[in-house]
């Protein structure tokens, strides 16, 4: 739609969150989207925080908000609507066949793709270890035929690790028949699995296992929700608990189709191949996003924008002389770390946050975008996600809490359902 | 003299940006309906390097659809559609295509002999149908269970001499297209209505030739570039006119607005680009502008709306939905159900039928269960393949509007 209510740049998370809570209220939504957003990379787990700032372990994310220093996104977001935007999120994945698990004032252990554990507050429902799983005496990794990116054997190693030596290990190959000569994605898999041949074949391969035993595979129980998780579940003796995995990330595919099919019946009009590159400012106030279409650009006019395009990865902020970051589409002032020394870590994944990685548009509790002297530049732009300043989401685990709590609250502020 | 882009625009480098992030492989519909494709990141950004400089091809090139579902899903503007049609390209220089390419690049030479003759139209149409059920198409390697478009008695270019329009100072030029010219005149005629009732006259430019979109997605680069050069010559001359080339076929428009500048890579194809328009996006425009008639008679009828791959592609969104909204009891609900699978001559090639119809399930599956009054999609091969799928019927929105328009 060229004119709307609210116009949301960017499809990853935090954008589809921000549309989704605004067509929910009502309002007429445009989503711009350049490139498919970033849940086809996603974890598909909800992690809202796994470390503090010294890199110390958080058991108890909620309470471990409450420690971050002033400047934390979380801060200005708030308690509130970080629950009431989870709430939200879970209403819409459980209408959508998907069920999380979890809490936000406990974090949970989920198996990864090689077989080591990591932290999440909610996880999609394969992949939960529950308390009965634990105790499971014989932990089995399930090889797939010409499977890419997940390896039982060196999944069985971290396993052993991950779940102590007095267990009983062991790998399971299985044949899915899917050869045509290229390299098997879990995403083919999890679609053989959305048939019922394909059903029916994977539990003929694994039906005689019994009930002492974890069975530990990748995420292929369907491209959709979760019902084929549950459906086969019922079947098998064995539990059975999906992991993370390499992209094509199918928990983050499966999240996708969620969001897709919601905003679809909500009206909400997703302008694909559409790159956000400039605006026209009237004052204080956005009137419109110039954004480039194939062959020429177009204006898209809203009475709120809500700027959800990533950081650098994502092409949200740019930077192409050192320390001169930029905000392309509204030139926003962009908070980020001095000195060359404090930019990056020597190593890659240390105890210390990455000092680049904390560069984003500074701004108020309510996520306007503020300057210096933290006077709102445009009081009717929000700041959500990745495009936040003062924290890094590999760092601390906190990626997806973020994009969620951020969305749903630059989306309902003003909007008389105050968060 | 025509001027190349500069290198960071060009096609060829946009592989470099590739980051194996893996978004183009979990969108591609053809690797979701086959094992066998390798997929667009292998073929395209991966193995394309190569190739350019190799005899030899990826051995699963050929089945690339050019839907450019890749490039919507790429976060990072690789064109990689536009890397597989370059490869092919490449390919077919120096190696033989098989016979019924020649008839699946070239409609516009071949409807132009039939609808020139005196009873052409019917006689081509009756002797399809026959060919067709004597096997004669299958041997010839095309898609046998499918349809062939039938040919007009009379092209929507010479029906155009006999339509008065009202004089107006706005104006723009009608790309007509082969489909509209030689198969759905009724199309061309609808437009010309609407965009008389919103106060334009239509113009049309017998100069204009095929869009060259069938020849380039066989692998003729080289003899798509006559039709190119024409093309963006008159594009040209209107746009120094200052007046906007309209097509209502979104195949056409998205070869005239970027294929060429993609594939070709000169800087006067890109600003030829720029006057383009599909017949919804300049409605919308209109709409925008406070300038869109909205004198609708009621109809009260619930269509499904495919939008083409090639629409997505172009960056404007759902431009005929939106118009749509204007004309009341009229209902659009989006299919959102990925590619339809025909992708121009693609699934009327007999080795890829069966992807093809694979690839269009999910669509087909969505129209059956929504059971709407009728299909509606501004591509021509998109909504023959929805009819063959679905045994709906499948129209250009364009006809909602010109048949809803209160006309004095």
């Amino acid at each position: 739609m060229i004119r709307s209510d609210v116009l949301v740049i960017g499809a990853g998370l935090a954008g589809l969150m921000a549309a989704y809570t605004s067509a929910k209220q009502g309002k007429k939504v445009t989503l711009l989207t350049w490139g498919e957003g970033t849940l086809t990379v996603n974890s598909g787990t909800i992690d809202i925080l796994g470390f503090d700032e010294n890199h110390k372990r958080v058991n108890n994310p909620l309470q471990g908000i409450d420690n971050l220093p002033a400047d934390h996104p979380y801060k200005k977001i708030g308690r509130q609507a970080l629950q009431e935007g989870l709430a939200s999120f879970l209403e819409l994945t459980k209408q959508h066949e998907l069920t999380y698990i979890g809490s936000m004032e406990a974090n949970q252990p989920v198996v990864t793709a090689i077989g080591t554990k990591k932290r999440t507050a909610y996880a999609p429902l394969p992949m939960v270890l529950s308390e009965q799983a634990l105790t499971k005496k014989k932990i089995r990794a399930v090889a797939i035929k010409g499977l890419k990116d997940f390896y039982g054997d060196v999944m069985i190693e971290n396993l052993k690790k991950s779940f102590g030596p007095d267990k009983d290990y062991g790998v399971i190959p299985i044949d899915t028949g899917l050869m045509g000569g290229r390299d098997i994605t879990i995403q083919d898999v999890a679609r053989y699995l959305d048939t019922p041949q394909g059903n029916a074949d994977f539990l003929s391969q694994l039906e005689d296992l019994d009930q002492d035993t974890l069975l530990v595979l990748p995420p292929i129980f369907g491209s959709h929700g979760h019902t084929v998780y549950q459906t086969i579940s019922q079947e098998m003796k064995a539990t059975m608990v999906e992991t993370t995995c390499l992209p094509p990330s199918v928990p983050g595919i499966r999240l996708r189709y969620a969001f897709r099919d919601e905003l679809r019946q909500l009206g909400v009009d997703i302008v694909e191949s559409s790159k956000a590159v400039a605006s026209e400012i009237e004052g204080t106030k956005a009137v419109s996003v110039i954004a480039n279409s194939a062959s020429n650009q177009r204006r898209y006019y809203a009475d709120r924008f809500i700027l959800a395009t990533g950081g650098f990865y994502s092409g949200g902020i740019e930077m192409r002389d050192f320390e001169k970051p930029i905000e392309p589409i509204f030139h926003l002032p962009i908070s980020f770390v001095k000195g060359e020394d404090q930019w990056t870590n020597e190593e890659l994944f240390g105890s210390k946050a990455q000092g680049y990685a904390k560069t984003g548009i500074e701004t108020n509790d309510l996520l306007q975008p503020v300057n210096k002297e933290g006077q709102v530049v445009l009081d009717n732009v929000y700041i959500v996600g990745r495009n936040l300043a003062g924290f890094d989401f590999c760092f601390e685990h906190s990626g997806n809490g973020i994009a969620i709590a951020s969305a749903y609250k630059a989306a309902s502020v003003g909007m008389g359902k105050e968060a | 003299m025509s001027e190349r882009l500069p290198e960071d625009e060009l096609t060829y480098y946009t592989g470099d940006a590739c980051i194996s992030c893996t978004s183009c492989m979990s969108n591609c519909p053809v690797m979701e309906a086959t094992q066998d494709y390798d997929g667009p990141k292998l073929v395209a950004p991966a193995h394309g390097r190569m190739h350019f400089s190799e005899e030899d091809i990826e051995r699963s090139l050929e089945l690339c659809s050019n839907c450019k579902t890749c490039d919507r899903s790429c976060p990072n503007g690789v064109s990689v559609s536009t890397l597989n049609l370059l490869q092919k390209g490449v390919y077919y220089r120096t190696h033989k295509h098989p016979m019924r390419d020649l008839m699946i690049s070239r409609p516009e030479p071949l409807a132009k002999l039939i609808t020139g003759l005196p009873m052409g139209a019917s006689l081509a149409n009756m002797g399809i149908k026959v060919a067709n059920s004597l096997g004669m198409l299958s041997m010839m390697g095309l898609a046998g269970k499918r349809t062939m478009p039938a040919y007009t008695n009379k092209t929507f270019l010479s029906r155009m001499k006999s339509i008065k329009q009202p004089k107006s100072d706005k104006k723009i030029v009608f790309y007509v297209g082969c489909s509209i010219n030689y198969n759905t005149p009724e199309i061309g005629e609808a437009f010309v209505k609407v965009m008389n009732h919103n106060g334009y006259e239509v113009l049309v430019d017998p100069a204009f030739v095929c869009c060259g979109s069938p020849l380039i997605v066989t692998g003729y680069l080289d003899a798509a570039r006559k039709n190119v050069d024409t093309n963006v010559d008159r594009l040209l001359y209107w746009k120094q006119e200052g007046i906007p080339v309209v097509s209502c076929c979104t195949s056409c428009s998205y070869a005239l607005r970027k294929e060429y500048e993609e594939l070709y890579g000169e800087k006067q194809m890109k600003e030829a680009g720029s006057n383009v328009y599909d017949a919804f996006e300049f409605l919308e425009m209109l709409d925008a502008k406070g300038q869109l008639k909205t004198d609708f008679k009621e109809e009260s009828i619930r269509f499904m709306y495919h939008q083409p791959c090639h629409l997505k592609s172009a960056g404007i969104g759902t431009p005929a939905a939106q118009v749509l909204k204007h004309v009341p009891g009229v209902a659009v609900e989006l299919a959102d159900a990925g590619c339809c699978g025909i992708c121009g001559n693609y699934g009327y090639r007999k080795e890829r039928y069966d992807v093809s119809m694979k690839v269009g399930e999910q669509l087909f599956k969505r129209i059956l269960l929504s059971q709407p009054d009728s299909v509606i999609c501004d591509c021509p091969t998109c909504r023959q393949q929805i009819e063959h799928g679905t045994h709906k019927e499948a129209i250009h929105p364009i006809m909602v509007l010109a048949r809803n328009y209160k006309y004095e």
